[in-house]
């Protein structure tokens, strides 16, 4: 599972540290949040999807990956399929 | 476009009465949410000169973040007249600061806020907050009674507020009582003259703060607004003041409101507070969630359409008025399974209780520290406080802030830990001065030094 933020839409509320707060580092400066790591350990998996669920502006991007197909979704909304 | 075909757009079909300044609104809230979500989630309604009101989660979402709605107040005639986030329109002559500029200004004025109000920037204040909130409990303690809005949710936010923006700590009821009068006194009220008059000289106390700090610069978000430079001139005067004046009705009323809300329920709920207590460590973050989802201080905002534009199949026009309703969107059961009850641990709590979109509250981190500082101390050191309903007085409209003006409680009498407000203000001045606490985080990392 990969995961990233999209700058464009994070205005930094925060929600995502506050759950998962291994996987997502917040700006000093802005509190605007980016992924500590881009491959989410697998402990941290379920946590991540929550974050995603909270983003009140849907900016959390995940990538779920089975059997060479992945799938993309931000927030709670699933954008496209991709086979590999 | 002619009157004609303007009666045929969505306005007619989508036509609902909505008046969020009645007080009947208040107890008729969820109804009323509930017929918008099912009926018009994007209404017409002809009120306070005619706007849209946008319920749902999903528009609310849409319109929130769609570059064509605009936050402009043009007090001076200068642009195209946009009336801002205030409906009706305010008749005062003063932009509420960045929540009333648009891009590329709002993004000038926003950027010297953020090094003060940052996460990390706030998380150094946490041992200053305690502090505060400790004085204002050791003041009432020993009596076995509090207002737990007057001798506690007023003060710590009001505090923190001036102790950030460099204003002496102990103006702070200067800045309080007008702030919070002017929201809930209603418009036709004859107190009204009085709560004016009382903000008038708030905003000259302001105005002497910032030419004071002009010329001997000490730290905080003044001197950093009095520095910043829009095309090569200094920040005018009046909108330094409008900035001011938003951060102090956004950081005083909102925290107040929350915390004295969400005091109510817990000790109308006892089972659910002796829960709080139990797992303070992992539930205190998802309830403060809770209660911002549930009880959303600052309800929603007003924004003017500034081009033609179809969103989600509704036809909007420029110079067309619009309400977002973060509170109703909270209460969107599509994204909030029994959205009108309060699940201390919700998940996927994707709330709009600090707005959305380049507009989010800037001060989210301070009301979120803030409110569970006074929280925790209040469940710590008054665990079987009962409220008195008798004497709890809500705002009576909530159109603009849902707030509550008294809040009494009694509690079997507690030990004092420290000295009272007046002696704790005076030594944490002295703490903010000779540590710089109110410096930008660029300047200054350490976390304030209580002791």
């Amino acid at each position: 599972m990969k995961v990233r933020v999209d700058p464009q839409r994070c205005q930094g509320h925060t929600l995502c540290a506050m759950i998962a707060p291994d996987a997502f580092a917040l700006s000093d400066l802005d509190g605007t949040s980016s992924a500590v790591c881009e491959v989410v350990p697998a402990d941290q998996e379920e946590l991540v999807r929550e974050a995603a669920r909270s983003c009140p502006e849907q900016a959390i991007l995940i990538e779920e990956s089975t059997n060479g197909s992945s799938e993309v979704t931000i927030g709670q909304e699933k954008t496209r399929e991709t086979t590999a | 476009m002619s009157e004609d075909t303007v009666t045929d757009r969505d306005q007619t079909k989508n036509r609902y009465h909505y008046d969020r300044h009645a007080p009947e609104y208040r107890f008729q809230f969820e109804e009323i949410t509930q017929e918008l979500h099912e009926k018009c989630p994007v209404a017409w309604s002809d009120t306070y000169g005619g706007h849209w009101v946008a319920s749902s989660s999903e528009a609310v979402f849409d319109l929130a973040r769609c570059p064509h709605v605009s936050n402009d107040h043009d007090v001076n005639g200068e642009r195209r007249g946009y009336q801002g986030i205030t409906i009706p329109a305010k008749p005062v002559p003063i932009r509420a600061g960045i929540l009333e500029m648009d891009p590329p200004e709002h993004r000038t004025y926003r950027g010297v806020l953020n090094p003060y109000l940052s996460p990390a920037a706030v998380k150094r204040w946490e041992p200053f907050i305690n502090e505060v909130v400790r004085a204002s409990i050791d003041e009432k303690i020993e009596s076995g009674q509090m207002d737990f809005v007057d001798d506690l949710a007023n003060i710590a936010p009001a505090v923190v507020t001036l102790a950030m923006l460099g204003i002496p700590l102990k103006e702070w009821p200067i800045y309080s009582e007008p702030t919070h009068a002017l929201l809930y006194t209603p418009e036709d009220s004859p107190e009204m003259a009085r709560v004016l008059e009382g903000n008038q000289q708030m905003a000259m106390a302001l105005f002497a703060h910032i030419a004071e700090i002009r010329d001997n610069p000490r730290p905080g978000i003044i001197d950093g607004l009095v520095k910043l430079h829009v095309d090569g001139q200094p920040a005018p005067d009046m909108e330094i003041l409008g900035m001011l004046t938003l951060l102090i009705g956004g950081g005083f009323d909102t925290t107040t409101a929350l915390t004295a809300h969400s005091l109510e329920w817990l000790g109308e709920n006892p089972d659910q507070r002796e829960r709080l207590i139990r797992e303070r460590d992992t539930l205190l973050d998802p309830a403060t969630e809770e209660f911002l989802r549930f009880y959303t201080p600052a309800p929603g905002d007003g924004r003017t359409f500034s081009e033609d534009v179809e969103i989600d199949g509704t036809q909007f026009k420029e110079g067309e008025r619009l309400y977002i309703s973060w509170a109703m969107a909270n209460r969107d059961a599509s994204v909030f399974p029994e959205p009108n009850k309060i699940i201390l641990d919700r998940k996927g709590n994707r709330h709009y209780g600090f707005g959305l979109g380049i507009h989010r509250c800037i001060g989210s981190n301070v009301g979120r520290t803030v409110f569970k500082a006074m929280l925790s101390a209040a469940l710590d050191r008054l665990p079987d406080y009962r409220c008195d309903p008798e004497g709890t007085v809500h705002y009576e409209t909530i159109g603009v802030i849902q707030g509550m003006r008294h809040l009494p409680a009694t509690f079997p009498p507690g030990p004092r830990l420290g000295p009272g407000l007046d002696e704790t203000l005076d030594k944490l001045q002295k703490i903010c001065d000779e540590q710089e606490l109110a410096r930008p985080i660029t300047e200054r990392k350490a976390a304030a030094q209580i002791d």
